[in-house]
């Protein structure tokens, strides 16, 4: 009995890790998918989110969910005003340029950000204090789990959801998804094919920094962070295949699962894991399980 | 991107300025030998401006002539850089054998990695040449008994012979050989067959040029001169550290490849060296100023990127050309 729980409890954890994942990393398919940059800025974006959620959170103070409720109304359009700010200024400028120049564009954004980061918020490890109702633990069939995890276990699946509903069933989605497929005749129709643009990448560091929320309350946050879970994130991607939402999700559950268990029985493996999973599907199939083969 | 024909205009390059600048490099030591640790300071920044010119040079055999982005190079690097600590503290080698031999361990492991990477292109090669790069980092972190993983190697013996100035004019031979062995194979038929790969890589397959088997190669030879970077690097320093192997050190390169103009054969080594210049620049400005080197860096690039794509050597080809056809 002891073991299930054990085993559940990590599965949990593992499971959460990856909603938390997969918020980030769908941000990152996404506007791979509109705007076929890769954008190495994405996990600084993340990183910045969690920063204004220790910030915010220190300001309201309270540890009701409330306050953490406005963490996440907040948070997320701040980031995502920042990414149009960024998307207007200099993605623009890249989007017909070769790939090797937007990968540098966007890795130069990320010595830029993490550098400011690194100046408004210092070098010390935060964190956000999870609302009361979230923090302890919840007794479900005589086994124990963090309610905070297992809100996390529901808000995956409901963005999950949103997003789905927001790409396959909305105006919005059908422009989203045109621009996916031939951005050209989406132009020809008379849509607003760069504001098409602007609003995906908004809506892809809204993600990020809704991801920093959640994430800001699940573990410690440093300056680390989003280098760390932008490699994550390119491992996710990879799994799911570029640009594909379902295969985000897929790969995040994925890499935050393998990670939990391989952590408990070969520790040290466990950071080899997204590497290893990431270079495999890349030989194998380097379309990804979701993505459909280019060319 | 530039047409084949006019992309590597600095080839064309008497040797006269070629001949100037070694001069200069080469009485550079004894000038600075005169200023006291000043110079001292000095000679060892110029030592790992040679060293880090042919690690940059080494990527832009895959980059600027293959056209693919490598984002795991720091990976040959590093094998260099063990190679020459493990046989030098572990296995009582001399310096010339491990020299000698961490060129070749790094161009076996290129072998390795370079037979699964040359078959993606694109974006896929990039992310599969960072997955690998950090695999070899992480495997080097995981093996404490023989790399002492977080802590490295420390102590590499130094030859006797070895004085700071001779090893710099050791490093500056080696990399001008260096230098010297690319400019003949980027000349050479393979040096054509690699940029006509990257011009048209269909073009190329119909020709029945096997494409994958000449990046392939590319590929292992750069990762040859860079481990040779690496083992140099390392006696220089006298100790090899994980932080050689990270992908942020695989940046590097890319930078200073894209600073100095990575579609001439020279461009990169001018570009590392402009940077590591820089860098030392501002810390002696001031101390506090190493805080915002990465915001520094980022916006050099971010400039680089949107104003001046084609890097110094580029510019300067620019200017050149307008002078001689006044229009």
């Amino acid at each position: 009995m002891m073991n299930l729980q054990f085993m559940l409890f990590i599965l949990i954890n593992g499971l959460s890790q990856g909603m938390v994942l997969f918020i980030i990393a769908s941000g990152l398919s996404l506007v791979f998918g509109v705007l076929r940059v890769i954008n190495f800025a994405h996990g600084s974006l993340y990183m910045i989110g969690a920063f204004l959620a220790f910030s915010l959170s220190s300001l309201f103070a309270g540890k009701t969910l409330f306050a953490f409720l406005m963490l996440m109304l907040l948070v997320p359009p701040a980031v995502a005003v920042l990414g149009l700010g960024l998307e207007v200024s200099l993605f623009r400028r890249i989007y017909r340029k070769e790939h090797l120049l937007q990968l540098l564009l966007t890795y130069s954004l990320v010595l830029i950000l993490d550098g400011l980061t690194r100046i408004i918020w210092g070098g010390q490890i935060r964190n956000v204090p999870r609302p009361e109702i979230l923090a302890g633990s919840l007794d479900l069939f005589g086994l124990f789990f963090p309610s905070y995890n297992l809100f996390l276990l529901i808000m995956g699946p409901l963005i999950a959801a949103g997003l789905w509903t927001l790409l396959y069933r909305s105006r919005a989605g059908n422009y989203i998804r045109a621009a996916v497929t031939y951005p050209e005749m989406l132009g020809a129709l008379g849509v607003n094919v760069p504001g098409v643009m602007t609003a995906t990448f908004m809506l892809g560091c809204f993600l990020a920094g809704l991801g920093g929320v959640f994430m800001s309350a699940l573990a410690n946050i440093d300056l680390s962070i989003g280098m760390e879970r932008i490699i994550e994130c390119f491992a996710v991607v990879v799994i799911g295949g570029l640009g594909s939402v379902g295969g985000a999700l897929l790969g995040s559950l994925i890499i935050g699962v393998g990670v939990a268990f391989i952590q408990i029985y070969f520790s040290r493996m466990a950071l080899v894991f997204p590497y290893v999973i990431m270079a495999l599907v890349l030989i194998i199939r380097p379309w990804g399980l979701f993505g459909k083969p280019e060319r | 991107m530039p047409s084949a024909l006019e992309s590597y205009p600095s080839t064309h390059r008497s040797w006269l300025i070629a001949g100037t600048v070694m001069a200069v490099l080469t009485i550079l030591p004894f000038v600075l030998g005169q200023l006291g640790r000043t110079g001292e300071y000095w000679l060892w920044v110029a030592t790992e401006m040679v060293i880090m010119a042919l690690f940059s040079l080494s990527l832009n055999l895959i980059l600027g002539f293959g056209g693919m982005v490598s984002f795991g190079h720091a990976a040959f690097f590093g094998v260099g850089a063990y190679t020459v600590a493990l046989l030098m503290k572990k296995g009582g080698v001399g310096f010339v054998p491990a020299m000698a031999a961490a060129p070749l361990v790094s161009a076996l492991a290129a072998g390795v990695i370079g037979w699964f990477c040359v078959r993606r292109v694109g974006l896929y090669f990039s992310i599969l040449t960072l997955a690998f790069g950090q695999l070899i980092f992480m495997i080097t972190l995981q093996l404490y008994g023989y790399t002492g993983g977080d802590d490295g190697i420390h102590g590499i013996p130094r030859p006797v012979l070895l004085t700071p100035l001779s090893y710099y004019l050791v490093c500056l031979a080696l990399v001008a050989g260096s230098y010297l062995l690319m400019r003949f194979l980027t000349k050479s038929p393979f040096g054509l067959t690699i940029r006509m790969t990257r011009e048209n890589p269909e073009r190329a397959k119909f020709l029945g040029i096997n494409v994958k088997g000449y990046q392939l190669v590319n590929f292992i030879i750069a990762g040859g001169f860079a481990g040779l970077a690496g083992g140099l690097f390392t006696e220089l320093n006298r100790f090899a550290q994980t932080e050689f192997l990270h992908w942020s050190k695989s940046a590097e390169p890319i930078f200073a490849s894209l600073v100095g103009g990575m579609y001439s054969l020279i461009g990169p080594a001018i570009g590392s060296t402009v940077l590591i210049f820089l860098k030392i620049i501002i810390q002696q400005i001031h101390q506090g100023l190493v805080e915002i080197w990465g915001i520094i860096l980022g916006v050099i690039l971010l400039g680089v990127v949107l104003f001046m794509p084609e890097g110094i050597v580029g510019v300067y080809e620019k200017i050149r050309a307008r002078r001689r056809r006044p229009q």
